[in-house]
């Protein structure tokens, strides 16, 4: 962006946001190189313009619920590790709203895409503005070195592609992050997102289709094809955003460990095993998908002003 | 004796005592009339660990080495990529009483137009030659200014490129390009060479005042083109900073090595172009080529887009964390634009 560009956003912030919130936007913490942009390309304010926009998605249409925040680092290197689904990588974007927004000082959470992104005209700039990066693995590296929060999914793009009647059956996940972990001694954020694997749900996938189209999968949905490109769109579920103790693996392991495939099994599988624990007890505790209220009525109408 | 004659094994190198501290490093600069040789030969003349200097260029002596102490600077001028006058200068009674024991290679056709099969051969045979005659003689140190071009740019890059990243091998790479790649792998064969030390320095887009660099001219065109859709970040270095990193090649790298040189302003292109106040025009990918031809012929542009081609797409930003911990580069120059206020 140039000057007059930046300028108007933040004019456009001073008007939509709250005075405090002003502040916080104004003091995202940033490496800047000098011009405005950070040692991987992003900008400030195409992030908060970014989030400006996934604000109200995050309010309005899917009504995020936050907990456990507190145990996300406030400053310094950390893996962010939640479950991947809902067909549309949406999770990604509610994620990076949720901490940005119930963190004391906010951090941006830099979260991974695909390499065909670099391919995508405009598309491309716009990611790598607002903080996203391709999935390289020396990308991570980097980012880990510069003490940026980064976003990994290790179950990929076999999350988000899960038939509905697999939801929140979590898939092997990759053992990437645990090496990253161990490698340069960064804590490990476990995360469960309830909530996305409604918001498209995938009845089939027709994975000759998909393959001729260059996509991971071609889903079926209630809303897609049906609907056209309207079908594109997430039904309006409520999500559940949930955060729970970090895990310190470089404690007990030392950086060689993350050289035997063994033991990075192990230790993924363990943070596997606390992310289904922590999707089980959301799921029980969630008393609508879609976050209605409808339940209510149900309740007897003299305990129904206290509900 | 034996009937058939064999052929004699290579002549024994000539070995010189390695320069300690105390001993005088004397350089030959090949390319010195080039902006980058200039200034670097006075530098290292003002360098009280530099003897003697020699400097190869292809035309008469520059004004700049006038003022040059006659009894330490010798510029000598010669074709040193061609044969014939490389022996005569390495054969000469002058260039071997002086000891030279370093060179720094910088002479290479920077013209991208000129092309064709004479062109790459007088580049990499040119390279390989001197390189040899190098090692005969017993040079101890040689350092070959390369360039970030050698890198393969595609989308699967990280943002950071190390050493080890791939370099373009593409048979459709433009011939700057497969020049550049052919001389560093030239270079790095003989890097096991005992007794000497070659060390390449990958360096980005020099920026400054007669540089024959690409986005010299880039930025300095009248009217500035890029890829629509596309605004990959640079990393442009000033003129001072390759100087430091040659001088810390000369007297700080022990091994043979390869570094990646970067310097302080990194940006996207849309940016620089703001800064340098031109007028930056997006336009779809397939037309680039087309405006450049149209541009160059028309005189308004040294600027060859063919060379450039993934890099109006990709970023080409290296990792010096080699060049950091081993010789302690850090650049200090920073470009200036036309405007200098802050950003």
């Amino acid at each position: 962006m140039n000057r007059s560009q930046r300028k108007a956003v933040w004019r456009l912030v001073e008007r939509l946001l709250p005075q405090d919130e002003i502040e916080r936007a104004r003091h995202l913490p940033f490496e800047d190189m000098g011009y405005g942009y950070d040692p991987f390309g992003m900008e400030r304010e195409t992030a908060v313009l970014a989030f400006l926009v996934a604000r109200l998605v995050y309010r309005y249409w899917f009504r995020v619920e936050s907990r456990g925040c507190e145990h996300v680092p406030r400053s310094g290197a950390a893996l962010l590790v939640p479950n991947h689904s809902g067909v549309i990588p949406i999770d990604a974007a509610m994620l990076a709203v949720d901490v940005l927004s119930n963190l004391p000082e906010p951090r941006v959470v830099r979260t991974v895409v695909d390499y065909f992104a670099s391919d995508l005209p405009y598309v491309n700039v716009f990611f790598a503005r607002a903080g996203q990066i391709i999935g390289h693995p020396k990308n991570f590296e980097d980012l880990l070195r510069h003490d940026n929060l980064v976003g990994v999914f290790p179950e990929g793009t076999r999350g988000v592609g899960k038939p509905f009647r697999e939801r929140y059956r979590l898939r092997r996940f990759n053992v990437g992050f645990i090496e990253l972990s161990l490698k340069h001694r960064v804590p490990i954020v476990p995360v469960a997102i309830v909530g996305a694997e409604e918001q498209a749900p995938m009845l089939a996938n027709i994975a000759p289709l998909g393959r001729l189209l260059g996509f991971p999968y071609f889903p079926v949905t209630p809303q897609f094809p049906l609907l056209g490109p309207l079908g594109v769109l997430p039904l309006p579920v409520k999500y559940h955003i949930s955060y729970d103790e970090p895990f310190r693996f470089y404690d007990e392991y030392p950086p060689e460990a993350a050289n035997d495939a063994q033991t990075l099994r192990m230790l993924a599988d363990k943070v596997q095993v606390r992310i289904q624990e922590m999707l089980d007890v959301g799921l029980e505790q969630r008393s609508s998908i879609f976050g209605l209220g409808l339940s209510r009525y149900l309740i007897r109408k003299e305990d129904r002003d206290v509900a | 004796m034996s009937p058939e004659k064999k052929k004699t094994p290579a002549k024994p190198r000539v070995s010189r005592p390695r320069p300690g501290p105390e001993s005088k490093r004397n350089v030959l600069i090949t390319g010195v009339s080039s902006t980058v040789g200039r200034h670097l030969a006075m530098h290292l003349m003002n360098d009280p660990r530099v003897g003697v200097v020699f400097g190869t260029g292809e035309g008469a002596p520059p004004h700049f080495f006038q003022s040059f102490d006659r009894a330490r600077f010798r510029y000598v001028q010669a074709d040193i990529l061609r044969s014939r006058q490389l022996k005569n200068l390495f054969g000469s009674r002058e260039f071997q009483a002086a000891g030279v024991n370093t060179v720094v290679h910088l002479a290479f056709i920077s013209d991208p137009a000129k092309r064709g099969e004479r062109i790459h051969r007088y580049n990499v045979e040119g390279t390989k030659n001197l390189l040899d005659k190098c090692i005969e003689t017993g040079i101890q140190k040689f350092v070959f200014k390369s360039s970030d071009v050698v890198y393969k740019l595609d989308s699967k890059n990280p943002v950071y490129l190390d050493e080890m990243a791939d370099l373009n091998h593409d048979p459709n790479a433009d011939q700057w390009i497969k020049d550049r790649v052919a001389a560093e792998m030239i270079c790095r064969a003989k890097m096991d060479t005992p007794g000497m030390s070659i060390v390449i320095l990958r360096i980005t887009n020099i920026i400054g005042r007669n540089i024959n660099a690409q986005l010299n001219a880039y930025f300095d065109g009248n009217v500035i083109f890029k890829a629509a859709g596309f605004d990959p970040l640079v990393n442009l270095i000033h003129m001072k900073d390759v100087i430091e990193a040659i001088r810390l090649a000369i007297f700080k790298a022990q091994k043979s090595n390869i570094f990646n040189i970067a310097g302080n302003d990194t940006a996207p292109i849309s940016t620089f172009a703001e800064l340098n106040q031109r007028t930056c025009v997006s336009l779809p990918e397939p037309l680039l080529p087309v405006v450049n031809f149209a541009m160059r012929k028309l005189g308004l542009t040294d600027y060859y887009y063919s060379v450039d081609r993934e890099r109006m797409r990709y970023a080409c930003l290296l990792d010096t964390t080699r060049a950091r911990t081993i010789l302690g580069f850090e650049p200090s120059g920073s470009v200036e634009f036309r405007e200098p206020d802050a950003y």
